[in-house]
């Protein structure tokens, strides 16, 4: 019986990871790219570190697995964090069809703070220079 | 009391890790746990913990299905040919206020339904999220405040009720 | 089917992904696409190797996983700070 679960998560898992890559590869822009791989390809490993548990019926074994579904649960999103708010920061583009962008113009270009949506948007560079070309 | 509890747990997981339940182990185990909990004093805190344990395991419950139904979607986007996708950068007003509740949730917003946390406001009031099917931001906002962070505020804070609003 | 047929399978999978996760590293546009195909690979490495314990029955590869699961972590934030710290020259790469 362990077997057969075991079975069915290692496909399981093998089908989320290959539809993170195959997201990764298709979305149009970084941050689309980015769901792919936080969420995907995390469940993904869950899946397959659950099914590595299964097989193996030992309790140090087990421990083990889940302490990597843990780390990769909590690091992840980190990871996307991090990597997001690098990329906006030196404006990688949305994707054209992005509906709406309430992170416009709310970073502070020298000291990287971060205001609320209630306070004035700072320029962008590229419209300071506009006005000073004008 | 909760922390004697925490030592047991970690003691527990020492022997579990290094694979014997002896004496001599756990006894090794909860001298560990002791020393890694004494560094964690202080944001531990005081908590009520034996009503937040049954509330954790019926979180981790509706959080793994809510990150199924999340994964489904974005399989289901890219497996067809065409865009579903309505994204939107959005900001997302904060209740949660220490450190621990604004990682948890932030964490657990990237992990489930379209949405991606970027970053918090330097004030910690705001958190931008970017949101995959954001036809209607509202909906995405409410989802997210009633969804994960009142969930995840009764069990940090540990001191409402159910009925509670 | 046998264990040994799925994990073929599963291995098989998961080559699919990697080559996936290389035409993004090689296609960009950007760094932090090349960064996010470089995490992700990092990501299925892991469920490679645990894939690998399975089908070699050799329990001693999930400690690997764990190794290798924390590490790779922090190869993305190290990106990160440097793309975000690191001026625009990167912006060509």
């Amino acid at each position: 019986m362990a077997a057969y679960l075991s079975a069915a998560f290692m496909l399981i898992g093998a089908a989320f990871m290959l539809i993170a890559a195959l997201g990764v590869v298709r979305f149009p822009d970084l941050f689309m790219r980015l769901h792919a791989s936080t969420k995907s390809a995390t469940l993904g490993v869950g899946c397959l570190m659950v099914a590595a548990a299964l097989q193996f019926e030992s309790l140090a074994i087990t421990t083990r697995a889940l302490a990597v579904v843990v780390f990769l649960f909590l690091t992840a999103p980190v990871g996307a964090h991090v990597l997001g708010r690098a990329a906006y920061f030196s404006r990688i583009p949305l994707w054209d069809g992005t509906l709406s962008d309430d992170l416009r113009g709310h970073y502070d270009a020298s000291t990287h703070a971060l205001a609320g949506p209630e306070a004035p948007r700072v320029p962008l560079p590229e419209e300071v220079d506009e006005e000073q070309g004008a | 009391m909760s922390h004697f509890l925490l030592n047991i747990l970690l003691a527990l997981t020492w022997a579990a890790l290094t694979g014997g339940f002896t004496p001599a182990n756990l006894l090794l185990g909860f001298g560990l746990g002791f020393l890694a909990l004494q560094v964690a004093r202080r944001p531990l805190g005081q908590t009520g913990y034996f009503s937040t344990l049954p509330r954790m395991a019926a979180f981790v419950f509706f959080f793994l299905v809510e990150m199924i139904i999340a994964n489904l979607r974005v399989a289901a986007d890219v497996l067809t040919p065409r865009w579903h996708m309505r994204p939107r950068v959005l900001a997302v007003p904060l209740e949660a206020a220490t450190d621990v509740e604004i990682t948890l949730l932030a964490n657990l917003v990237s992990l489930t339904p379209g949405s991606l946390n970027l970053d918090v406001s330097s004030d910690r009031r705001v958190l931008y999220v970017h949101a995959m099917y954001a036809d209607d931001p509202e909906l995405v906002r409410r989802q997210i405040k009633e969804g994960f962070e009142r969930r995840l505020l009764r069990i940090t804070r540990g001191l409402e009720r159910e009925d509670e609003p | 089917m046998s264990t040994g047929g799925v994990t073929s399978v599963v291995f098989g999978a998961l080559i699919l992904a990697f080559l996936l996760a290389f035409v993004r590293l090689a296609r960009g546009p950007s760094l932090p696409d090349r960064v996010v195909a470089l995490d992700l690979m990092a990501t299925l490495a892991v469920g490679f190797i645990a894939t690998y314990a399975v089908a070699t029955g050799q329990a001693l590869y999930v400690d690997l996983a764990l190794v290798l699961a924390l590490v790779a972590f922090l190869g993305t934030v190290a990106f990160a700070h440097y793309i975000e710290k690191g001026g625009r020259s990167w912006r060509r790469i």
